[in-house]
């Protein structure tokens, strides 16, 4: 209750920070996508659905843009289609991009929330606390990706999941009340329970003991999850790999002279909102 | 012309503004009934929407906010007339004031009153609120000092007590003459209890000038501050059309704008209900005016560098909000912002309207009609049009609901300032008389000075 | 067990296990996976119901048949989730939204939970004993002749419960009806390849030339194809593998091609053609029948016939010649028209002049077990059916999880002929078109609450028979599955040689433990065997590998359907991965899951190519009537550049009149097709309607996920391409 009391706690905000000189440890979680391997099919979107009791919100509500996806499939078209003079058809086909929370090191949406309702893990995770959250929606405004999704309605109440639909709830994660915001969390029950598990082992969580539920069901297996310090880890090597480094806002390969010949990138890095979602560039044939 | 006429006697002053305390006449009960039906529609939204949620508002993701924030903005924007012409042109010893000042004051409390309550709707769990206050806890847990938003909920509060303040202290001596001049009845109870003792005497008075200017030194700072952190919700945030430098002063003139737009609404209004013509004397609205058509000059200045800015910055996003603002779904608002808030205002410029009822009735209405388009605007685009071309939403527009809070706040507004009108007054009898009396001294100073 | 007068092959047949030899040697089974220990199974499943923890079950999706294992989460006696089991050759513990949307099947608040008696609008609730004897009434003095049974595709016991019912019943008149089905590939690859079913290795292909299979989105087994396409595409050292798509209507799979070609409707037998004259051109050696025959194809016809620009056959000859082997697939576009069959016999002829058969194209693995083995579903079967039905052959008609009044096309008069019908018995899950005109409805057990097993018509490694076993209790106590219906059934005409079995779990386990050696559990007691088969959820067995004949076999010549100006566009209904044949249209998942292509939503839409739409003067969300000369659909239209501008495409598998989550949901293009039947097969074209677009006057906001930016980046850099010279893939984690 004290003024101590409230600068120490308050001060622990915003501790982490991939520019501190005290890097995550032991874990940092971090993803990486290839779009060349991913085909756009939605499974992702489903399994997230099954998993984290993501409500169905119905034709209606959906039309005035109240979906609750957690993960979306976004496909895009090439720019010069269809344009006057452009191609008549995707030849290339479309691009499809899943987009979910990227979990930034330095989240815009973190910074604005009132009652720190959102708030930064010790293992670099955005964290939504839900029964502290006001509903004030800022979060939203600020996170340039727009992957919160507010509870416009009181699904559990509102018949989302009807006589037995309501069986198949997933009672590792709550259901969410109205006037709460929610997002991806990379699944953190899945998380939090090998962490657990393997600190009553004495040990530290293996590289693919944790699999997201977007990931697990991947058929193409475009979606990687791991630990980021643990050099073993597969993400890790991914990302070293394609030298794409957490805590900077423009990668060295990108300053190159002409480019690199390495796919990994991650979206509006210019913004420094520090993304621990790495994509893989999609491939197109050149031969034909 | 003058401002005031000299020889108006103090006796007349007492009784001309007390005479709006009396029992009211019909057209006030017919106003009042009316801002109650109004308010009621607002308070009807608000029940149905706490009980179904936020999604009757017709919000989405991306446009998470809408209406609520825009007129919020608004109503923080309509309470700095008060501080401007009590603080401000109290500081500057600007006489013409003084027979207005009183019900600019009360606009401030009851705006920023109006203002608050549109935090409290736009927010998911309105029983949740005081979360984002810093109150005392066992658990450790405060609210997030970074937050633009949590330093709005102080500002405003501040302020708000602040302004309550300055408008009662302001209204002690005239407590005081209400208190000697009405005689029995619960208004006599409550004005002796407000006079705080108020005998006028010269300690009292020096005591009385000296918190005063104290205040409204105090409040200065604070108006600018309020709106500047009204900015910051906007500005510290990153979104494009947002993150903008000059939205601190260009918020604060906007607020000055409108605040001055809706005293001359309220000016003419009163006059002519309270039959006030004398105190508020078209000198005196000529003197708004002018400084009304100033401040918009301001305003448009503050316009077109932030869109020069935007124009010559190479923030690819602002700018494409910018000239979405200006051809997409909302050009007509936006263009009709501008007509309002820019082109309308010309009109104060020809002297021959600079005192034609008629026609500053209807402009100030358009002028803040342009300042509430101006909020709109600045809420609204940045949302259909942002960093992320797959969530951009041009077709999400207010619903009922929304528009029904919107109006009803207009209801509320008027209700606490016609209740306010009834029951203190309206105009700063004391400082009238001041004005009187300086009026007089001057004029025969020039009589004298004519002689030689 | 064995009473006199019912010798061993008898019993064989009963247990389903007729017609083979069954002393096959198994492959062995291996110990339940290891740190996989939760795996279990439904058997002892109480042992396991600990409140907080989960238990997994491994079982067989049969949301759609490639029937991927899968494996549930329980947990407190409810099943939470499907996933995939790792242990399936066929998913490798992946899965697909529809798969997972089969907890939704489950617990459907529409199933229906009591036997009822129909009568027109009324409906009455009976009791199973009632339900049954009101069937062996019914059955009483009906001839074999005049009793049909309809189903899907079928296989497992209970295909083999079946046949045995109809025997008993001395009727041949069983129907697998699937309104989507893969007749016409069959048909063709059997003349082609001598088999029905090759397997296809994406993953040994360097080039996959795919003409509408959709082999990531709906066609055979898309899980499968999905996990080798992902190897597929790293390629062997980097050597990314190159596709290329040819159809008229972009599918998934187009989508994710690196050269997508837009063909006119009905030609891709014509291009397979060309581009065989032209490999040969190319310095590829042809038989000389072959050579002979294509010869006319020269590329500048074939470009003018099928629309695709002779640039883009030279390119495609190229990389066919230089990297090899590669695999051409015929799927949903080229053989659903009257030429069909021809259509897919000149591409699997390509398939045979590049040498891919045997390399890509491979013999595939058949589960040894007849009776077991899939039925596969075609609609010329429902055809058969319907004209028996119209001539008022049958007096009984059973119909089991099939829906023929919602998917086959209204000129059938599919809803009339029924009626004629005496008596109309429907097993069904819902309410839906066809249930709605029986006189008996008989409520079935959802697949995660009821046993069975499956072998599956597209086995992409070794032959496995699927475990489908319960995850959960049952949720209404009322429903039964199909195996306990028709054991039922056969015990009132058949009681001797099934007084056994108490119920089709304890047949089904006499059936797998009677032959226990072959199925490779040799080695342990039948409790130990049994509890192992069901932790596992499937069984391997080895089956035969038949060989593929590498003759090549001439195709006739395709010929397109002529042109008619009255019916300018050709209707392809969209098959889209979701929601197929409309079976599954009251999962809400499902309808909220966005079409990947469009982004649609809960609805249904008409694809128009842009440039037909501004000569139609048709902009998006304009509600348009499509007109075929069978009948007429509204819907809104969605301006899609991925469609050939001589054709619009309408998703099938949403219209039906029954289910919250379907009813009211978008229009069922089905209805209009018309009647054009493959020449070779009899199998509804499902491709040739030819239809006229009318605009209706009236604009809706489409409801779709895609944003107003339509699909552009709008200059920011969010989903990337790269070209493969700019990439280095060997160097990749
Ligand atoms: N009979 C009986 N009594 C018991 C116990 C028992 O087993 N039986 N158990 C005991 C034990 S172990 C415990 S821990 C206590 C628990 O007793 P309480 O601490 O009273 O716990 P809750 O009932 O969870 O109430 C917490 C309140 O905090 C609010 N809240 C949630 N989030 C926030 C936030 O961010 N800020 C603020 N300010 N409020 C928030 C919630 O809305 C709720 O009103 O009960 C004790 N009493
Ligand atoms: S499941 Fe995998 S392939 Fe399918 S959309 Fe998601 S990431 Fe892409
Ligand atoms: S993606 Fe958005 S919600 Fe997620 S951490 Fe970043 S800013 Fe926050
Ligand atoms: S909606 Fe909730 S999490 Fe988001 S800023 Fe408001 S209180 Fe914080
Ligand atoms: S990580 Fe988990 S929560 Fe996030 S999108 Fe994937 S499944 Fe959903
Ligand atoms: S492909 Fe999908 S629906 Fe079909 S069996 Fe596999 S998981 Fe089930």
């Amino acid at each position: 209750m004290s003024v101590t009391n409230l600068l120490e706690n308050w001060s622990q905000f915003r501790h982490f920070h991939p520019v501190d000189d005290k890097p995550h440890d032991p874990y940092k979680w971090a993803m990486s996508i290839d779009l060349d391997a991913c085909t756009g099919c939605n499974a992702c979107s489903v399994a997230c659905y099954a998993e984290n009791n993501i409500p169905v919100v119905g034709k209606e509500r959906f039309s005035h843009g109240q979906q609750m996806h957690w993960i979306r499939i976004e496909r895009y078209w090439d720019e010069d289609q269809n344009a006057v003079g452009g191609r008549d058809f995707p030849d290339q086909g479309a691009q499809f991009l899943p987009m979910m929370c990227q979990q930034c090191e330095a989240a815009p949406c973190e910074t604005v929330c009132p009652v720190a309702a959102t708030n930064h893990t010790s293992d670099g995770l955005n964290s939504q606390v839900y029964n502290r959250c006001i509903g004030s929606r800022y979060c939203s405004a600020n996170c340039p990706f727009k992957v919160r999704y507010f509870n416009w309605y009181d699904y559990p109440s509102d018949d989302a999941w009807p006589a037995e639909m309501s069986q198949q709830l997933n009672p590792d994660v709550t259901v969410r009340g109205k006037g709460v915001m929610e997002k991806c969390t990379f699944c953190i029950q899945r998380v939090n329970e090998a962490k657990v598990k393997a600190k009553s082992e004495g040990r530290l969580v293996r590289d693919g003991e944790i699999q997201t539920a977007c990931q697990q069901v991947c058929p193409t297996s475009a979606i990687s999850f791991g630990n980021l310090v643990d050099t073993e880890s597969r993400v890790h090597k991914q990302w070293e790999a394609q030298k794409v480094e957490l805590d900077k806002d423009k990668q060295e390969k990108d300053e190159q002279e002409g480019g690199s010949k390495l796919r990994g990138y991650r979206i509006l890095e210019e913004l420094r909102p520090y993304p621990s979602v790495m994509y893989l560039e999609r491939v197109r044939e050149s031969a034909v | 012309m003058k401002d005031i006429n000299e020889d108006i006697a103090w006796a007349k002053i007492n009784q001309d503004v007390l005479k709006s305390l009396e029992n009211p006449r019909k057209l006030y009960w017919v106003i009042v009934l009316s801002a109650l039906a109004v308010f009621s529609v607002g308070v009807g939204c608000e029940v149905y929407q706490y009980n179904v949620g936020m999604g009757v508002a017709n919000l989405n993701n991306p446009h998470v906010w809408g209406l609520y924030i825009a007129t919020f903005i608004f109503w923080i924007g309509m309470s700095h007339s008060g501080t401007l012409l009590s603080a401000i042109l109290h500081l500057m010893h600007a006489d013409w004031r003084k027979p207005i000042y009183r019900f600019a004051e009360a606009m401030t409390t009851f705006s920023l009153m109006t203002a608050g309550l549109f935090v409290m709707v736009h927010i998911g769990r309105l029983w949740q609120f005081y979360y984002s206050l810093p109150y005392p806890n066992e658990r450790g847990l405060w609210p997030n000092f970074q937050s633009p938003l949590l330093w709005d909920a102080m500002a405003i509060f501040t302020y708000l007590s602040s302004s309550i303040l300055f408008l009662y202290v302001g209204m002690i001596p005239d407590l005081a003459i209400a208190r000697d001049n009405i005689h029995e009845g619960w208004r006599k109870k409550l004005y002796s209890a407000l006079a705080l003792g108020w005998e006028g005497t010269d300690r009292q008075w020096r005591n009385f000038r000296v918190t005063y200017l104290t205040i409204a030194c105090f409040l200065i700072p604070l108006a600018v501050s309020v709106h500047s952190i009204v900015a910051s919700d906007f500005a510290m945030s990153q979104q494009p059309g947002w993150h903008v430098t000059s939205f601190p002063p260009y918020f604060v003139a906007g607020a000055l704008y409108s605040g001055c737009a809706a005293i001359i609404t309220l000016f003419i209004i009163l006059r002519y209900v309270f039959r006030f013509e004398e105190y508020m004397t078209l000198p005196i609205l000529k003197k708004t005016v002018r400084l009304t058509f100033a401040i918009s000059m301001v305003w448009t200045y503050l316009n077109a560098v932030e869109f020069a800015s935007v124009w010559y910055s190479h923030d690819e996003a602002s700018k494409a909000v910018l000239i979405q603002k200006a051809t997409g779904p909302y050009a007509p608002f936006w263009w009709g912002m501008i007509f309002c808030g820019s082109v309308v205002p010309l009109v104060l410029a020809i002297k021959r309207f600079q005192t034609s009822i008629p026609v500053l009735f209807v402009v100030s209405l358009l002028l803040n009609l342009g300042m509430w388009l101006e909020r709109w605007m600045i809420v609204a685009p940045t949302f259909s049009h942002g960093y992320y071309p797959w969530t951009w939403d041009h077709d999400q527009w207010p619903s009922l609901v929304q528009w029904g809070m919107v109006l009803g706040s207009f209801g509320w507004f008027t209700l606490l300032f016609m209740i306010f009108c009834k029951v203190f007054p309206s105009v700063s009898m004391y400082e009238v008389k001041e004005m009187v009396y300086h009026r007089k001294l001057h004029s025969k100073k020039s009589e004298s000075q004519g002689a030689h | 067990m064995i009473e006199s007068g019912f010798d061993r092959r008898d019993f064989l047949k009963v247990l389903g296990w007729g017609g083979t030899a069954v002393a096959l040697s198994g492959c062995g089974n291996t110990s339940v996976q290891d740190g996989k220990e939760t795996v279990v199974s439904y058997v002892e499943a109480s042992d396991y119901m600990i409140p907080g923890v989960s238990v997994r079950f491994n079982s067989t999706c049969t949301q759609c048949e490639a029937g991927c294992s899968i494996n549930g989460r329980v947990r407190e006696g409810r099943v939470l989730k499907l996933e995939g089991n790792p242990d399936s050759d066929i998913n490798r513990g992946k899965m697909c939204g529809l798969g997972q949307a089969g907890v939704q099947h489950h617990y459907n608040p529409d199933r229906l939970k009591e036997p009822m008696l129909l009568n027109g609008d009324q409906s009455q609730s009976v009791s199973w004993e009632a339900a049954l004897k009101l069937i062996n009434d019914k059955l009483q003095g009906v001839s074999g002749d005049q009793i049909a049974f309809l189903t899907g595709t079928v296989s497992g016991h209970v295909k083999a419960l079946l046949g045995n019912f109809m025997e008993s019943v001395g009727s041949k008149h069983h129907f697998a009806y699937e309104a989507l089905s893969s007749a016409v590939l069959r048909a063709a690859n059997k003349k082609s390849y001598g088999v029905e079913m090759p397997r296809y290795s994406l993953d040994k292909a360097k080039v996959v030339v795919s003409f509408g299979a959709d082999f990531l989105g709906a066609w055979v087994s898309p899980v499968h194809f999905s996990q080798q396409y992902s190897r597929f595409r790293k390629g062997v050292d980097g050597q990314r593998g190159v596709l290329v798509q040819i159809e008229s209507k972009m599918t998934l799979t187009g989508a994710n091609a690196d050269r997508w070609l837009a063909i006119r409707p009905g030609t891709e037998g014509v291009l397979a053609l060309g581009l065989i004259n032209a490999l040969g051109a190319a310095g590829l050696s042809l038989p000389a029948e072959v050579a002979a025959e294509v010869k006319a194809y020269d590329k500048a016809r074939v470009s003018k016939e099928t629309g695709v620009a002779v640039g883009h056959i030279d390119k495609l000859v190229a990389l066919l010649r230089t990297r090899t082997p590669s695999l051409v697939l015929a799927g949903n576009g080229p053989d659903g028209f009257a030429q069909g069959s021809e259509n897919v016999a000149a591409i699997n002829l390509l398939n045979q002049v590049l040498g891919n058969v045997g390399k890509t194209v491979e013999a595939p693995v058949s589960a040894p077990f007849a009776q077991l083995q899939a039925t596969n579903g075609d609609s010329a079967s429902l055809y058969k059916l319907n004209e028996g039905m119209a001539r008022g052959q049958y007096k009984v008609l059973f119909a089991c999880g099939t829906n023929p009044v919602f998917s086959a096309p209204a000129s059938l008069k599919v809803a009339e002929n029924i009626k004629r019908v005496g008596f109309k018995v429907a097993f069904a899950h819902y309410l839906d078109e066809t249930a709605q005109q029986a006189d008996l409805v008989l409520p079935l057990d959802s697949s995660l609450e009821d046993w069975g097993t499956h072998i599956v018509a597209y086995q992409p490694g070794e032959a496995h028979i699927g475990i489908q076993q319960p995850l959960m209790e049952k949720l209404h106590a009322n429903t039964r599955g199909a195996g306990d219906i028709l054991l039922a059934l056969l015990k009132s005409r058949r009681a001797e040689e099934y007084k056994a079995f108490e119920d089709y779990y304890a047949y089904l386990r006499a059936a797998v433990l009677q032959n226990k050696a072959a199925l490779g559990g040799g080695a342990l007691d039948d409790e130990g065997f049994w509890e192992q088969t069901l932790s596992k959820g499937l069984i391997r067995v080895a089956g035969s590998s038949a060989a593929l004949s590498t003759s090549t076999v001439v195709a006739a010549v395709p010929v397109a359907t002529a042109e008619n100006p009255d019916y300018p566009l050709t209707l392809i209904p969209g098959i889209t991965p979701n929601l197929r044949d409309g079976r599954y249209a009251n999962q809400p998942w499902l309808q909220e899951s966005p079409d990947p292509l469009t982004t649609i939503v809960w609805d249904s839409w008409v694809e128009i190519h842009p440039k037909k739409a501004a000569e139609l003067g048709i902009a998006e969300g304009d509600i348009v009537e499509v007109i075929s000369r069978t009948g007429s659909i509204k819907a809104q239209a969605y301006l899609f550049p991925g469609i050939h501008p001589e054709a619009v495409s309408v998703p099938l598998g949403r219209g039906q009149n029954w289910g919250r989550y379907a009813k009211g949901f978008g229009v069922n293009p089905f209805q209009i097709l018309d009647p054009v039947f493959d020449k070779q097969t009899g199998e509804l074209a499902l491709n040739d309607t030819r239809v006229k677009i009318k605009k209706s006057g009236k604009r809706v906001i489409v409801i779709k996920d895609e944003g107003a930016a339509g699909g552009k980046q709008m200059g920011k850099k969010i989903a990337v391409r790269a070209s493969t010279d700019e990439v280095d893939l060997s160097k990749e984690v």
